[in-house]
């Protein structure tokens, strides 16, 4: 009974992680950072979104599987959010998928990018570049007007 | 236990908890306010030099601007303007100002860098839309002076203070710059230490208010056992003396209440007996007077005190209560056993009026005679005090005779005892007087009352005696009798005063000693063998008052006296009542033949005394021969 009991007690240190929210690393910023995404991406598409990251952390997979179908491949999405520094080419293009970043600079110097939510103050930031929307025929709503830049 | 008592007394739980209750809301909210003022006084010291080097360099801003009718064009224009103002701002930055930046608001109400500076990959382009974390911004535009916005959803930011730099009175640029967490949180942590000292001093200041309290609820448990009577569970005498100056008496009517024959109980039941009736008497009184207005104290073994409350209306409802009282005793069987039970009844004195009286004493007194007249009716009655009725007869008190002694206030008045053939003076009885303070002599039908079958009635006879035997050696042609009750012919004390005396030539035989005739002196072989001794030491022994109780002619032989003295109330019959005269007749012929010298008293005319002359009476006593006065020098 002794053994029985300290192996219960082994065990569910063990798996601790998967029963309580309160061991596992948790972050807010990622939280509102998927949350955004969430409503830009459902602004943009009318289709059902499945959403890439690259290189996605195992958090980032638990918080944003909330909101999205997570894509394994870029090929398959139809959302890609780039929140990290990759080689960009090594991914799939954006002739039927949205690309969207985490770096103000990068949608300033690509094309690709239709907007950027990024970290600016540490205030969360969204640009839309207004020709980049036009070209993919994108009309957000009206709430996003104050967001939308004309470059 | 406690948990019934809680249920019985709800008071003891709720007045507590209510009061620890306030004092915690009390400490809580005081609390927060020295946080709240400490918090913000922190905030000040810590950021003032702040502001003021931010203010310095919105002006020097201003400055370089002073030529520019457009801040925003000349700034984007001009690459020069650009670097001295992000130099500016870069003086700002310190590891508590996180950021420091020059923004503008355009057209579309959107904010834009015109400057910043932080470097690198963090530094924001001119003309970079910042998008604001809160509408708060916006009321810079129409306060016009400096905002300070706290944040509590961002991670990094503590706090962002605004600087309007204004052209033509409106705000035109603003210069920002926001406060790292850590500033925030070193103020927080000066904050929390201070918290920590309040926290424990109010934990110290709430652990005494409730040690306070506990003492103070324990000192009034206390308090209320020490005033309670444990047999009856009414007030004892400890209450009357802690609070009778308290009590206000206009509020009052007062009661003497005594349980007649109570001794009687005692005697044929035992004190178990005894003190049971107490208790039902007692629970009885309680059950009839009224709760939480009348106070009912036990002061003595079967003695109650009752002080009734008058209503608005009157003293009637008070007075009722004290009748009920009376009539639920009188009513009432009290249970000596399981099976059989005895009547009882009390007696009862009510004084009306204690607040005439000028302390509680006074009125306790008054109707402690109030009581003593309801014992001298019969008892198992009510006597209400009557002033104009008591004023020629109230007696004196315990505590007035006390003083008495003390201050030598006693004496002695002497009347004479005649020999009746020649009217001559044979004897003085010493006769007990008190001088009141006021000056009065009170006699001893107002003294004796008061003392009987208490020591004081001893130490009363002790001075009688000290005084007469002062006049017997002053004065060696005298013969003074001196009054002795029973008690006294068995004290240890009194013998040895008298056996002292008799040391001195002449004077055990000019001393008399009146004895009043009672079945106890024959009953008790130590007062028959003290009188014997006595008589050898040479005192006479007289009979006193003989005829008016234990009349027994065994009595005298037992006795033996030398005289006996008549009772007055006899003597005064003599000449109407053929039984008086014939009973004197017949005393007179058994002392004859006895030997023993017979002493009329109260022979107040000289018709009586002609009667006891022709009785052939030895001596005689009374307002017909003189008076009690002081003896002459």
């Amino acid at each position: 009974m002794k053994v029985f009991i300290l192996l219960l007690t082994l065990l569910s240190f063990i798996f601790a992680e998967n029963y309580t929210f309160l061991v596992q690393p948790y972050s807010k910023e990622v939280e509102l950072e998927a949350k955004i995404i969430a409503e830009i991406a459902t602004a943009s598409l009318h289709s059902k979104i499945k959403l890439f990251i690259p290189q996605i952390s195992e958090m980032e997979e638990k918080v944003y599987s909330k909101y999205f179908t997570l894509s394994p491949k870029c090929e398959d999405a139809n959302f890609v959010f780039i929140n990290k520094n990759i080689e960009e080419e090594s991914l799939c293009d954006n002739a039927s998928r949205l690309f969207f970043t985490n770096n103000y600079r990068k949608l300033l110097a690509n094309d690709k990018y239709f907007g950027a939510l990024f970290w600016n103050k540490s205030r969360p930031n969204i640009v839309f570049s207004k020709k980049r929307l036009e070209a993919k025929a994108i009309i957000l709503p009206k709430t996003f007007e104050q967001f939308i830049e004309i470059f | 236990m406690k948990k019934k008592f809680f249920f019985k007394y709800p008071f003891y739980f709720i007045v507590p908890t209510l009061l620890i209750s306030t004092i915690l809301a009390l400490l809580f909210f005081s609390t927060l306010k020295i946080e709240e003022s400490i918090e913000k006084k922190v905030f000040k010291i810590s950021t003032s030099d702040i502001f003021s080097i931010t203010n310095n360099s919105a002006i020097y801003i201003r400055s370089l601007l002073k030529e520019s009718n457009n801040y925003p064009h000349d700034i984007k224009a001009d690459k020069l303007l650009q670097h001295k103002i992000d130099n500016s701002l870069k003086t700002l930055i310190t590891p508590n100002i996180k950021y420091a930046y020059l923004i503008h608001r355009d057209e579309r109400g959107i904010f834009r860098f015109l400057g910043d500076a932080s470097s690198s990959e963090e530094k924001a382009i001119i003309g970079q839309k910042l998008d604001i974390d809160s509408p708060e911004w916006l009321d810079i535009y129409t306060k016009n002076e400096p905002l300070l916005i706290q944040h509590s959803m961002l991670q990094q930011l503590s706090m962002t203070y605004l600087i309007p730099i204004m052209y033509q009175n409106h705000v035109e640029l603003i210069l920002a710059i926001d406060f790292s967490i850590q500033k925030i949180e070193e103020i927080k942590q000066i904050i929390k230490m201070i918290q920590r000292a309040i926290l424990t001093v109010m934990v110290i200041i709430f652990i005494i208010l409730l040690i306070s309290i506990v003492q103070a609820m324990r000192f009034r448990s206390i308090r209320k056992t020490a005033f309670t009577d444990k047999l009856t569970n009414v007030y004892n005498r400890n209450y009357l003396q802690k609070y009778e100056d308290f009590i206000n008496l206009d509020n009052y009517i007062m009661a003497t209440l005594d349980i007649d024959y109570f001794k009687k109980v005692n005697d044929s039941y035992g004190h178990d007996v005894g003190d049971s009736i107490l208790k039902q008497v007692a629970n009885r009184i309680l059950l009839t007077v009224r709760n939480n207005e009348d106070i009912v104290i036990r002061y003595g073994g079967e003695e109650f005190l009752i002080l009734a409350k008058i209503q608005r209306d009157g003293n009637l409802d008070a007075l009722n209560v004290i009748e009920r009282v009376f009539s639920t005793i009188q009513e009432n069987k009290f249970y000596i056993s399981f099976d059989e039970s005895i009547a009882i009844t009390v007696s009862i004195g009510v004084n009306l009026v204690p607040q005439k009286s000028r302390t509680f004493s006074e009125a306790f007194k008054l109707t402690d005679i109030a009581l003593y007249n309801a014992k001298n009716k019969g008892r198992n009655t009510i006597v209400i005090y009557d002033e104009n009725e008591n004023t020629q007869n109230a007696c004196m008190s315990l505590n007035e005779i006390k003083d008495a002694i003390e201050e030598n206030r006693i004496l002695c008045y002497y009347q004479k005892i005649v020999d009746t053939q020649t009217q001559q003076l044979s004897h003085y009885e010493a006769l007990l007087r008190i001088i009141d303070k006021n000056g009065s002599i009170i006699t001893p039908d107002k003294i004796l009352p008061s003392i009987k079958g208490t020591f004081i009635l001893r130490n009363i006879t002790k001075e009688v005696l000290k005084i007469c035997h002062e006049q017997l050696r002053k004065n060696s042609a005298i013969v003074i009798n001196i009054n002795l009750n029973p008690h006294d012919i068995i004290d240890e004390a009194i013998l040895s005063i008298l056996q002292n005396y008799a040391q001195s030539k002449n004077i055990a035989t000019r001393m008399g000693l009146e004895i009043v005739e009672t079945e106890d002196i024959t009953q008790n072989s130590n007062a028959k063998e003290n009188i014997f001794m006595l008589k050898q030491l040479g005192y006479k022994i007289f009979i006193d008052d003989f005829g008016s109780g234990y009349s027994n002619f065994n009595y005298l032989s037992e006795i033996r006296p030398d005289y006996i003295k008549i009772d007055g109330t006899i003597i005064q019959k003599i000449l109407d009542d053929k039984l008086s005269f014939l009973l004197v007749k017949n005393i007179v012929s058994f002392a004859k033949e006895a030997q023993i010298k017979v002493i009329a008293e109260y022979v107040s005319d000289e018709m009586i005394y002609k009667k006891i002359k022709s009785l052939e009476i030895e001596y005689a006593q009374g307002f017909y021969f003189s008076i009690p006065a002081p003896l002459e020098s």
